[in-house]
């Protein structure tokens, strides 16, 4: 060992070296996980796409510094109460109160954020402190803060957005790869899955209990993660968070919610903008103003040709830096004068829609209950599935099969004369949608009656699949072809051209195909 | 070049046609150390560059797959987490933290990687190439030409395997590519183009493979110098002559399913696809095919294939243990035996792969008797080469150490094999990480061990020098450490149903409680990793700085060691004649030495008189 | 330096033993590290059976490394090495005696595999509860209606639940296993059973759990991208329960959204 002495340390150098290496890779400054921006937005031009980002960012954060935005209707979290009066002859310490909560508060502890709701303290420079002891028996809380005293009465909340936090921590580990960081439905493994994850950033939702005009309750989303979309990728997160009482959740229920909220913030302030503050735009009327000219041009040349010396000279084309400049002054005048106004709005309009949404009035209840399952009811089923009225037939096919006409025929994009490329239907998102096989006893939306009820009376959100509830149908009706649609898969004493394929059936057996 | 014709057939030395290397010139002149090193990047037909060139080769892909493993070991101690280079590189918007997939990827192409492109190549590539000639006297091999194309054909089979990472994330269907994931297009990301482009790179290596098997074969069975029975053969050759066999045998069945599964994904045959299945909504199966005939089939290869993965680490092993023993191998027909043994009964074990499989119960018992017993022959090498060390001088240097690590973790190995062979254990342990101990402690704790030892060992013939021998022990003590920090918590990993290839194990409750264990496995795989780069700076500094050796600088029996470092081109000036066994140290019949090269005539008299003796 | 490493190994043998030793009462066994089922229980017998053996011999192969490792150290370089090309009778020895014991683990283990996978020695009464099917990434389950035995294909009157298999305890129960994509494979740790779900296949997998409980169930086939994604829970409750819970999922399947009267809507919202 004594002799190797002099080579050692040249060798060890290296090992040191190496082990440098690990060190600077492992502790290198962590890539941020970003939320993607649509399109449409960076197609904007700088000071409106600016504009955009920047009121989607106070009002959303990023994903390492998520902003719980009150005006949102998504339970962040916490719990909040009122500041107790100090006992006769005391005055208010800042440093150790009373609170009467609103809810349940054995969760607060050492650590917790506390965050001044209302009074003085909340417009403060620190409207936040650290809560350093909390005994929940005498509801005394102990703070670690510089600032003053608060009043009795105030409001406070502790642990508020903690929910979202943990929304996200469990969505970052169970729904990233394949709806993305965003909720755009574009996580790394989603371009290989068929169907496409859902993008939440329309706030639609397929498979809902709400009125075909109503978005997705809490309920409607919490019972898609917890039984899956079965015939989908989206499997079933039934012992998501092994056993905690639903916590986690009910915590990525409300993350998705935000999500799409986000989502579709950035979407409606995008639209409002992207008429004519766009690249897109810009460039579509450069193209017009230079078609116009060169038409005008066309006559003004034939006119002095035919002598008429009257004919005014049309003015010359806008160029595009021409429209750029004139398209900044408006923007800038629009975004200075109306853009908080419209972000108001849009905020308002987006948060109304979510909390109509729980509402027990946005429920679909049928006014009767289900028609008794027999063949009478199978038969009035079929003959309304097959009627004009319903027309379940032309995209489901006579015998249910899933291969109704309409696969056949190339459907226009809606809001636009173009055609999509493939044959067939198409969803909200623009991808291709095949009708559902209703003889293999799949049903993404949940096999209860109920469920099959809500999808005929209220339609599937974001599909072709429309609503038929309350207009076109009447509930004994819709009940008829839900007790029709649910014999398909075991009509096997009904003769057809080739056998009947049943879901769960032997696998050696074909699939009738 | 080599069709020079050796003396084979003339039993004296003298008659020795000076033609016969009259071409090079230099017959008895020192060769430039680097000789074979500078002809790496030719085309050449010589065994030794072609061996050479296995060598460098594998040794660049054991870097490769030991970083993709890294990948695998990062992910189950900081799941979710950023992942260094590799997230930081492909997954920026996701903060660094990888797909599940790419976690798929990582462990196909770490296992694709160390099989095919790292254990076969560098014990039948690199050494059998290497040694082959060498040890039994010949000037080149048979089919010098078909050994060059054996490597050649490595490297289209690499260009495979790494585009295939560029379609859908990688191949991510294990290395076993169970069908229907393999099978059907669009069951997985990886499933797609790689998969194909993985298979096609498999069929690649298996036509090295084979080219090499049957040069072999014919080689020793052709080529041995005058004297050089098949008992007087070293244990080596053996191995690599067995190994050639169950390569000759069991390949032609793996590229025949590998083409199937081919026909599968592209023409639409059945073979291993039944009917009617829907996998990601594409189109329903047609049908008619298995998926545990390609079970089947891949076993019948694959296992065979773990032998050819340690049968000449065997056989490399018993020649070092009895060089740095100074003792002859303990029981040299036994061992002879046992090798064919374990050959024989490698093709009848298959089917301890597939007990939970669903295939016909009474195989299951068949197949576990089989496996139990090929134990045996396993046991009975390791007691014989228990039996070298005793009562010998142990040189305690750098090969010697590997080599006592490899007798140990194969016991390791070897024990925990027991409780896959008995099928109701296996009801449990299969596919845990119990199995993934087993299997690392026989490919990495045996066969690797085997081969840094033999790197270490015959370094001194391919380049003239040593290896550093304080560097070398260093080497060892951090990658035996490491190594058993890494694995042998995987046992116990297994024993608590810790199962393989999961991206993130911990969402189970009953797993929750081994992170802790796991972050510490890669810790130590992360020294174990790193510790790596001091074998690779040994070997490649040692070929410009190392010190200066003869022909035979550790005093060894076998032919190689009577060439110069490095033989050139045919290899012997003298004209090999094999008068002993390979294991004649300290023999009565040496003199002042402890060691009787087989090239060594002793005269019968003498012979007799200490065969008299008692020996 | 010899000795040193002489000491290395020995020191090598005696660390991982002790790991496991130690080691085993943090991991080993999932849940109470018993199994939870009559075949579970033989198995692990047969586990701690082998354990005993592979441990006596890797202690002793190690206790030989280490002797051997420490003679050969201390022998001087002017010594004379024992020259030896083996013996003939050591060599049967340790021929015969490891097929002996062998020989006994293999025909020891057969009847505890016979009775898990060979129908015709499968428990009589077995009761057929549910068929499982795999896909990516979830655990289907079908259960015949109360009353009724499972029927190979789907019935109106079928109760299906994901990633929740149901069973009741203390008798044997058999579950049909399918895939309907690609190979995976069902293994419940306490359960003791692990069996593959290969496509095209219907395999039968029985199993008596002892001990009513909640069981973690996982894939053991690598499926896929999302393989470990595939959490699920076997529950193994008492015979009543077991009927009780299907009378009430029977309910739940077939709810049409119409609170029955009005009176029952009050009720319920009293209850909140």
């Amino acid at each position: 060992m004594l002799r190797c002495k002099m080579t050692l340390p040249s060798w060890s150098s290296l090992l040191w070296g190496a082990c440098l290496v690990v060190l600077t890779v492992g502790c290198s400054q962590n890539p941020e996980a970003q939320f993607a921006w649509r399109d449409t937005t960076l197609d904007l031009l700088p000071k409106a796409r600016e504009g955009v980002q920047g009121a989607i960012h106070d009002a959303f954060g990023t994903p390492h510094d998520l902003v719980a935005w009150d005006k949102l209707p998504v339970d962040f979290g916490g719990v909040q109460g009122a500041v107790q009066p100090a006992a006769e002859g005391e005055t208010l310490s800042a440093t150790q109160f009373h609170v009467k909560w609103d809810g349940p508060s054995a969760g607060i502890g050492a650590g917790s954020e506390l965050l001044w709701m209302t009074g003085a303290l909340a417009k403060s420079k620190h409207p936040t402190a650290m809560v350093v002891k909390y005994d929940d028996a005498t509801k005394t809380i102990e703070l670690k803060t510089k600032g003053d005293a608060p009043a009795a009465g105030d409001r406070v909340s502790v642990g508020y957005g903690q929910q979202l936090q943990l929304g996200r921590a469990v969505y970052m580990k169970n729904c990233n790869h394949c709806h993305g960081v965003a909720g755009d439905g574009h996580g790394p493994t989603a371009q290989y899955l068929n169907p496409r994850p859902r993008d939440y950033r329309l706030g639609l939702f397929k498979f809902t209990s709400t009125l075909s005009s109503e978005k997705a309750a809490r309920e409607d989303l919490e019972r898609i993660i917890t039984n899956g979309i079965p015939g989908t990728y989206m499997p079933s997160f039934l012992l998501l968070g092994n056993n905690d009482g639903g916590k986690e959740k009910a915590a990525v229920v409300e993350y998705i919610r935000w999500l799409a909220m986000r989502g579709e913030m950035e979407k409606r302030l995008v639209d409002e903008l992207s008429g004519d503050y766009s690249q897109t735009s810009l460039d579509a009327e450069a193209v017009k103003s230079k078609k116009s000219y060169e038409e005008a041009k066309v006559e003004y040349d034939k006119a002095r040709k035919a002598g008429n010396k009257e004919a005014e000279k049309p003015e010359p084309a806008k160029s595009a830096s021409q429209l750029k400049k004139t398209a900044g002054e408006e923007l800038k005048k629009y975004l200075d004068e109306e853009f908080a106004g419209t972000i108001n709005d849009t905020s308002e309009f987006i948060a109304d829609a979510w909390k109509r949404a729980d509402d027990p009035a946005s429920r679909i209840v049928p006014t009767v209950a289900r028609v008794a399952d027999d063949a009478a009811s199978r038969e009035r089923g079929r003959l309304l599935y097959m009627s004009d009225k319903a027309k379940c037939y032309t995209c489901h096919g006579a015998k249910g099969r899933g291969n109704g006409a309409a696969i056949e025929d190339f459907w226009k994009k809606p809001g636009s004369n173009e055609t999509y490329a493939k044959r067939g239907l198409h969803d909200t998102w623009g991808n291709p949608l095949s009708p559902r096989d209703l003889t293999r006893g799949q049903y993404r939306g949940g096999r209860r009656p109920i469920d099959v009820f809500s999808r005929v009376y209220a339609g599937i959100k974001g599909t072709p699949m429309p609503a038929f509830g309350g207009t076109v149908l009447k509930d004994s009706d819709i009940w008829d072809i839900v007790n029709f649609v649910m014999s398909l898969p075991f009509e096997e004493s009904v003769p057809s051209a080739k056998p009947a394929s049943a879901p769960h059936m032997a696998a050696t057996e074909s699939v009738g195909q | 070049m080599s069709t020079v014709t050796p003396d084979v057939g003339h039993p004296g030395a003298g008659g020795h046609d000076h033609d016969s290397h009259g071409h090079h010139g230099h017959g008895h002149a020192e060769p430039s150390p680097l000789s074979l090193l500078w002809q790496l990047p030719t085309f050449s037909c010589d065994h030794k560059v072609i061996g050479m060139q296995f060598l460098i080769t594998t040794l660049m892909m054991l870097m490769v797959g030991g970083a993709l493993a890294l990948g695998v070991r990062w992910q189950l101690a900081f799941p979710w987490e950023r992942m260094p280079i590799l997230g930081d590189t492909v997954f920026k918007g996701d903060g660094g933290q990888i797909a599940p997939e790419t976690y798929t990827m990582l462990v196909t192409m770490h296992a694709s990687v160390m099989i095919f492109l790292v254990i076969i190549p560098i014990l039948a590539g690199a050494f059998g190439n290497f040694l082959i000639p060498l040890q039994i006297g010949a000037d080149d091999m048979a089919f010098p030409l078909l050994n060059a194309l054996s490597y050649w054909f490595m490297w289209p089979a690499i260009a495979c395997f790494g585009a295939s990472f560029f379609f859908g994330g990688g191949p991510a269907g294990g290395w076993t590519s169970y069908p229907l994931l393999s099978a059907i297009q669009q069951a997985a990301p990886g499933s797609g183009f790689a998969q194909t482009l993985w298979l096609i790179g498999l069929t690649l290596i298996g036509v090295s493979s084979m080219m090499g098997s049957v040069n072999y074969m014919t080689t020793i069975i052709n080529m041995r110098a005058p004297g050089m029975t098949l008992f007087r053969m070293p244990l080596t050759i053996w191995s690599m002559f067995i190994t050639a066999i169950l390569q000759a045998f069991a390949l032609p069945v793996l590229t025949a399913a590998g083409f199937m599964l081919v026909a599968d994904r592209t023409l639409g045959t059945c073979f291993f696809i039944p009917s009617g299945i829907v996998v990601n909504n594409a189109a329903p199966t047609i049908g008619g095919g298995q998926p545990l005939l390609w079970q089947h089939l891949f076993w019948f290869y694959s296992h065979p294939a773990v032998y050819i993965m340690l049968l000449p680490a065997m056989g490399m092993v018993s020649d070092m243990l009895a060089c740095m023993s100074r003792k002859p191998i303990f029981g040299y027909k036994p061992m002879v035996y046992s090798l064919a043994a374990i050959a024989g009964l490698g093709f009848i074990v298959w089917g301890h792969h597939m007990f939970t499989s669903g295939m016909n119960p009474a195989l299951g018992m068949t197949f576990m008797v089989s496996t139990i017993l090929i134990a045996l022959p396993s046991a009975v090498k390791t007691f014989n080469w228990l039996g070298t060390m005793w009562g010998g001088r142990i040189q305690f240097n750098a090969v010697m150490l590997n080599c006592i690590a490899f007798v140990s973790m194969f016991i390791v190995g070897g024990l925990s094999g027991i409780f896959m062979a008995a099928v109701p254990v296996d009801i449990y342990i299969h596919d845990t990480y119990f199995i993934v101990a087993h299997f690392h402690y026989v490919l990495f704790g045996a066969t690797l061990f085997g081969c840094f030892g033999a790197i270490q060992f015959w370094f001194p013939k391919m380049f003239g020098r040593m290896m550093n021998d304080k560097l070398g022990q260093l080497h060892f003590a951090l990658t035996f450490i490491a190594f058993n920090c890494t694995f042998f918590p995987m046992h116990l990993l297994g024993v608590a149903g810790f199962p393989r290839r999961y991206a993130d194990p911990y969402h189970f409750p009953y797993l929750e409680h081994l992170l802790p264990l796991n972050q510490f496995m890669t810790c130590a795989a992360i020294v174990m990793g790193f510790s790596q780069f001091l074998l690779l700076a040994n070997f490649f500094g040692s070929m410009f700085f190392g010190k200066r050796c003869g022909r035979n600088p550790w005093n060894a029996n076998g032919l190689e060691w009577t060439t110069p470092s490095p033989p050139g081109h045919g290899n012997f000036d003298i004209p090999p004649v094999c008068y002993h066994g390979p294991y004649e140290y300290s023999s009565p019949l040496c003199h002042d030495t402890d060691f009787l090269p087989q090239t060594e005539y002793v005269p019968l008299s003498q012979r007799q008189a200490v065969a008299q003796a008692g020996h | 330096m010899g000795r040193f490493w002489a000491i290395f190994f020995s020191l090598a043998a005696v660390v991982t033993v002790g790991f496991t030793a130690i080691g085993a009462e943090y991991w080993w066994f999932p849940g109470d590290g018993h199994a939870h089922t009559t075949l579970g229980k033989k198995i692990d017998d047969l586990f701690y059976l082998i354990l005993i053996i592979v441990a006596v011999t890797y202690i002793g192969t190690h206790i030989v490394l280490g002797y051997v490792l420490w003679r050969g150290a201390e022998i001087r370089k002017d010594e004379k090495v024992w020259f030896s090309h083996g013996s003939h009778a050591l060599e049967v020895i340790w021929t015969i005696v490891p097929s002996g014991i062998l020989l006994f683990i293999a025909l020891y283990q057969m009847d505890v595999w016979r009775n898990y996978r060979v129908k015709a020695y499968f428990p009589k009464k077995t009761a057929a509860v549910a068929e499982v099917t795999a896909r990516q990434f979830e655990w289907r389950i079908r259960y015949p209606a109360r009353g009724k035995t499972l029927q190979p294909r789907p019935q109106p009157d079928d109760i299906y639940t994901v990633n929740d298999i149901r069973v009741p305890a203390g008798q044997p129960v058999s579950i049909s296993l399918r895939s309907d994509d690609v190979q995976h494979a069902i293994f419940v740790p306490e359960l003791r059973v692990k069996q593959d779900a290969v496509p095209g296949l219907v395999i039968p997998v029985w199993f008596e759990v002892t001990e009513t409980g909640t069981y973690d169930m996982v894939c053991a086939e690598l499926c896929g991208w999302g393989h470990y994604k595939m959490k699920a829970r076997v529950i193994a409750t008492s015979e009543e329960d077991f009927e009780a819970w299907k009378i009430n999922a029977a309910k739940e399947q077939f709810y049409d959204g119409v609170p029955a009267t009005p009176d029952a809507v009050a009720a319920k919202a009293d209850e909140k």
